[in-house]
């Protein structure tokens, strides 16, 4: 009975996209197309736009500049979707970047301390990251402190001990190698949008290929059903905290190399556009559904929005309004096929 | 006048007739008639409080600074308290809440207020329970100092129209007079940002040769100033002649950006504050001017103001002209031929004659009522 429990949630999701097997009665296969290719249509429509109103939105140096400011939002919503497909939340994203960054810019040459580590400092500096997700995860799962909480508690503690190493005299990168890196291009690609590619690849294969990926949807799916089924669920918890956290560090100190200070506003508005990101594109907030694919295609669309407000001229009081319209629009599109049905909205 | 005034609010300020407001009554009596107030509290009661946002900036760093170094000038170290806020107006309420049940009528606030709107809350606090409050950048509209609020000794405002003047002047001059410019806005809600931006708008009527190209907000933000410069520099390209920041976090963002585009030292770029970055960039040929309000000084003015009142060197604030009580501060432009004098940490030596009880006005430039 047992095996066979297991065999049930598992054949499904063995298919690899998500709710293919365990909501393919429920959905017909163009619904299931739309939910996937809505998203994108509104990214395509809205650079469409972009470009017919304003020509030069569409020329490589913009893509170049929309690709660059992408990256960061786009690890981050990687990040998060392992966590929001598994039904939990990580608010500590902010906070984790912020000591992330304070740590990058006090391990390489910079005006502080007299440390100069070069590039082994981005190895050294996301494992703030790492540690403050795995925190998340362990308290989640073996104190039973709902996600919401300990992650917020986590965002303080991160944000007070970024402000306490900061200490008013933020730390100025003085590693030129590391600033040529931020800010540089390879073959004319901005060198962070490749990592930012890089990542999305590697979260595409852990959300397809491996048993992690497959896992945390079937726990987003339905927690009590996976942990009868035998799944080893908190592990995989901690996991996608740790990963999440991971990711946070990694887009602290990639954005500090850009901007080239160890800065405690780095994060400043993040949690809520990579939340809106991983919405936008798909993923449903109460777990079980969506992916990293289409989290980058979210964050892909707020930044192409945000940068044509830009370049169309939208006057700055007006840009909320309309960021908030179209938000709202994509939403709709992405969930369009779900109208009506007897599905609880919360 | 201010005799009249003073008297007229005496029997209503009674209220509770708690005893630190009969005290605080009877050295106000003393003062007008004698013209020096006897001392309200021994220098071993005192206690000094900077209320602020966070120390992670440097401006607040250096407010903290200013304060702690004016403590240590008046042997008050060891009574010098830190309040910060985070960005929470109510915390900044309760946080000075918790002081009133202690030595209120000794104790001193020097404020940078989170908003606006919470200097009125505040001061009601101080005049219910005796404390005394400095305020700094802006109070709301209406809501003054010598209009019975006796316990708030003095705003310092700071003219943010006046900082945007200048700096635009010093961007406008950067570039001959001709040329197409960028801004950069603060948060949009907020009384400095617009002030800035009114500053440049009022420049730039009289300089027909200078193009606005483009305005955005980047929230007073950095980060968030960097992705807005580089899709300005891929829409108009090498079109922009300088670029205009509300505040030096934006303005150096911007150079960031510059910078990634190979264009840092070459493209004139403003901004507010004076943080200490700025001043470096400044003197590397990054940035053209800034101007600052002087942390250090905000940081330890009004508690140098609250000491003089406490020891009884000068008379109570009810008795003082109303623009002793709300007045602009000067600002300091800082540009390439003064930036050696802004670099490192200041001497007390440079503040030590300001916070003396006679000179508590030097830097005042008048009215700002």
């Amino acid at each position: 009975m047992e095996t066979q429990h297991r065999q049930g949630v598992l054949s499904g999701l063995r298919a690899g996209w998500p709710g293919r097997a365990d909501r393919g009665h429920q959905e017909a296969g163009w619904a299931h197309g739309w939910r996937l290719w809505g998203p994108c249509l509104a990214l395509l429509a809205l650079c469409a736009g972009f470009g017919v109103a304003e020509p030069g939105f569409l020329t490589w140096a913009n893509l170049r500049v929309i690709a660059d400011s992408s990256a960061v939002p786009m690890i981050l919503a990687v990040g998060l979707t392992f966590v929001v497909l598994q039904g939990s939340l990580d608010l500590s994203i902010e906070g984790v970047m912020a000591l992330c960054s304070l740590t990058i810019a006090m391990l390489v040459l910079n005006s502080r301390t007299s440390l100069d580590l070069g590039a082994s400092a981005l190895v050294l500096a996301v494992l703030p990251g790492l540690c403050m997700g795995m925190l998340n995860g362990v308290v989640l799962t073996r104190l039973a402190v709902p996600s919401f909480m300990v992650t917020l508690g986590a965002w303080s503690v991160a944000l007070g001990l970024a402000m306490l190493l900061s200490g008013g005299q933020p730390p100025i990168m003085k590693d030129e190698a590391l600033r040529a890196f931020g800010q540089g291009r390879t073959a004319s690609v901005p060198n962070l949008a490749i990592v930012a590619a890089a990542v999305v690849a590697l979260g595409h294969v852990l959300q397809h290929h491996t048993r992690f990926g497959r896992y945390s949807m079937a726990i987003g799916g339905g927690e009590h059903l996976a942990r009868q089924s035998g799944l080893p669920v908190d592990r995989y918890k901690v996991l996608a905290f740790a990963l999440c956290g991971l990711l946070a560090g990694l887009a602290g100190t990639l954005e500090s190399t850009r901007i080239g200070l160890g800065h405690v506003d780095i994060g400043a508005g993040q949690l809520l556009s990579t939340i809106t990101a991983v919405v936008v594109g798909g993923t449903s907030l109460a777990g079980g559904r969506g992916g990293v694919l289409q989290s980058a295609v979210g964050a892909l669309l707020l930044n192409v929005l945000a940068n044509g407000m830009v370049f169309i001229g939208v006057v700055p009081e007006a840009q909320l309004v309309v960021e908030g319209g179209i938000v709202l629009a994509a939403s709709l599109l992405a969930s369009w096929q779900l109208r009506g049905r007897m599905r609880e909205v919360r | 006048m201010v005799a009249s005034r003073a008297r007229t609010r005496e029997p209503s300020g009674g209220r509770p007739a708690w005893a630190s407001a009969v005290v605080v009554l009877a050295g106000a009596v003393l003062s007008f008639h004698a013209g020096v107030a006897a001392a309200i509290c021994q220098p071993s009661e005192i206690r000094l409080v900077n209320s602020m946002r966070e120390i992670a900036q440097p401006y607040h760093a250096d407010l903290d600074k200013g304060g702690r170094m004016f403590a240590k000038w008046a042997g008050l170290e060891k009574q010098y308290v830190l309040q910060l806020n985070q960005g929470d107006s109510d915390k900044q309420l309760t946080l000075m809440r918790a002081l009133q049940s202690t030595a209120a009528k000794c104790t001193v606030f020097n404020v940078e207020p989170n908003a606006d709107v919470v200097v009125r809350p505040m001061v009601e606090t101080a005049n219910r329970s005796g404390m005394w409050i400095v305020t700094h950048w802006a109070h709301p509209p209406g809501f003054r100092p010598f209009d019975g609020n006796d316990q708030w000794i003095a705003h310092v405002a700071v003219n943010s129209l006046d900082a945007g003047v200048a700096i635009s002047r010093r961007l406008v001059d950067a570039i001959g007079g001709k040329g197409a410019i960028v801004a950069l806005q603060g948060r949009l809600d907020t009384d400095p940002a617009q002030k800035r931006f009114a500053g440049l708008l009022q420049v730039l009527k009289d300089k027909p040769g200078v193009q606005l190209l483009d305005r955005q907000t980047a929230n007073w933000d950095r980060t968030a100033a960097f992705p807005i410069m580089r899709t300005w520099l891929a829409k108009y390209g090498n079109r922009i002649s300088a670029v205009w920041a509300a505040n030096d976090d934006m303005a150096l963002g911007a150079i960031e950006a510059l910078r990634a585009a190979g264009l840092a030292g070459k493209v004139p770029v403003v901004g507010v504050d004076g943080i200490p970055e700025a001043i470096e960039a400044i003197d590397k040929g990054e940035m053209t001017a800034t101007v600052s309000s002087d942390a250090y000084y905000q940081g330890s003015i009004g508690l140098a103001m609250g000491v003089c009142v406490l020891s009884g060197k000068i008379p109570l604030p009810k008795a003082w002209p109303d623009e002793q009580r709300d007045f602009y501060l000067r600002l300091r432009e800082i540009t390439k031929d003064t930036v050696k004098q802004y670099k490192g940490e200041p001497a007390v030596s440079a503040y030590a004659e300001e916070w003396d009880c006679a000179n508590l006005w030097k830097r005042s430039t008048g009215k700002a009522y």
